[in-house]
């Protein structure tokens, strides 16, 4: 072994903890996403509306916001509005994506915006910075980040 | 600040801290993400802070202005005699939020059914009407400022918890794995160098020993 390496603490669990830590961080940052997404129809009709995530807590939905997107869609439309709406953020892209799954989300996500938006990728919309500041303003509850990390290497 | 980490001079630890760099980059890139993502809110909570806060004021002096003039039209006796009979606990809607892996309140509060005063509409005016309204109004901006500077808070401390982990990474973890795996090619190619001069050596010896 070299002479002048410094001296870690133990290989084994440097290791370890490193390896925890950083998989621990991701673990965080995807905690709120929800085990299950519900439609907006029967979001409405709940008490308290919220879904599971899945660390296990759960993701309060603000009745003015459900509301907002109801007056926004018809009722065939609710039915298929599946909340939270996902926002993935890749490192690797500038911007973010939000999931749209049906055209529904696309319409919900223009009329915010107050622009036409186009798919750039089947059920994938590209949104940037000053957009998304917009859109979580206005859908705080009803939208989810998801983090992933896209490797080139 | 990078240092070169104690490791055994293996191929298999090689190949470990490949993996463990290419894990922290990985992670480097997503807590960057989640960063500029934290930032961004934590900025939009600060706008939405100050706006709540002056709504807050607004709404409570507007409360008090319209109270106080319903108080002088109908007596203070005869207004709280009206009120009292429409005392009813607040209802909020708590719950919690998730911002990119923190929780955060959410706090709404419920408007009672059938839009019901509570108060006798032929005894009173349309004075104690704007007093209600205005002190609705008042309650529904301190709830939204509650949210917000609990959402303040919360954002601030993971910003500075999240800068922590970006700057190790980016300044400690990383390197040190760098350099060290520099250092194991640079001592494994010695290491194949030595042994090919080792052979060459041990060639030339067998050669003379045949002829």
């Amino acid at each position: 072994m070299h002479p002048d390496l410094p001296h870690e603490p133990a290989e084994s669990g440097y290791d370890k903890l490193l390896q925890g830590w950083l998989t621990g961080e991701l673990r965080l940052v995807n905690s709120g996403l929800p085990k299950k997404r519900c439609n907006l129809r029967e979001l409405m009709a709940e008490e308290r509306p919220s879904v599971s995530c899945s660390d296990g807590s759960d993701q309060l939905f603000k009745r003015s916001e459900l509301r907002f997107l109801a007056g926004l869609l018809d009722e065939n439309e609710q039915d298929s509005l599946l909340l939270p709406i996902l926002i993935e953020m890749t490192g690797a892209e500038s911007g973010a994506i939000v999931l749209c799954p049906s055209d529904v989300e696309l319409k919900i996500v223009s009329s915010v915006l107050g622009m036409r938006l186009s798919y750039e990728r089947p059920g994938r919309v590209r949104i940037y910075k000053p957009q998304l500041s917009l859109l979580r303003r206005t859908l705080k509850t009803t939208t989810q980040y998801a983090f992933s990390a896209v490797t080139t290497d | 600040m990078a240092h070169l980490i104690k490791v055994r001079p293996t191929k298999i630890e090689l190949v470990k801290l490949k993996r463990r760099l290419k894990l922290s980059q990985r992670v480097q890139k997503i807590v960057k993400d989640r960063l500029s993502i934290l930032t961004m809110e934590f900025l939009q909570a600060a706008r939405d802070t100050v706006k709540a806060k002056q709504r807050t004021m607004t709404a409570m002096t507007e409360a008090y202005k319209a109270m106080t003039v319903a108080s002088g039209y109908h007596g203070y006796v005869a207004l709280q005699k009206e009120l009292v009979a429409c005392e009813a606990d607040i209802s909020v809607t708590a719950g919690p939020r998730s911002v990119a892996g923190i929780r955060l309140p959410s706090l709404e509060l419920n408007e009672p059914a059938g839009g019901l005063r509570g108060y006798n509409l032929t005894q009173t005016s349309s004075l104690v009407d704007s007093a209600s309204d205005t002190s609705r109004e008042a309650l529904r901006a301190i709830i939204e400022l509650a949210e917000l500077q609990r959402g303040l808070e919360l954002l601030g401390a993971e910003i500075n918890r999240t800068k922590r982990i970006t700057n190790a990474l980016e300044y400690i973890v990383i390197p040190s794995l760098q350099v060290t795996i520099r250092f194991l090619t640079m001592k494994f190619e010695e290491r194949d160098r030595e042994e090919k001069a080792r052979l060459k050596r041990v060639k030339v010896l067998l050669a003379r020993k045949e002829g």
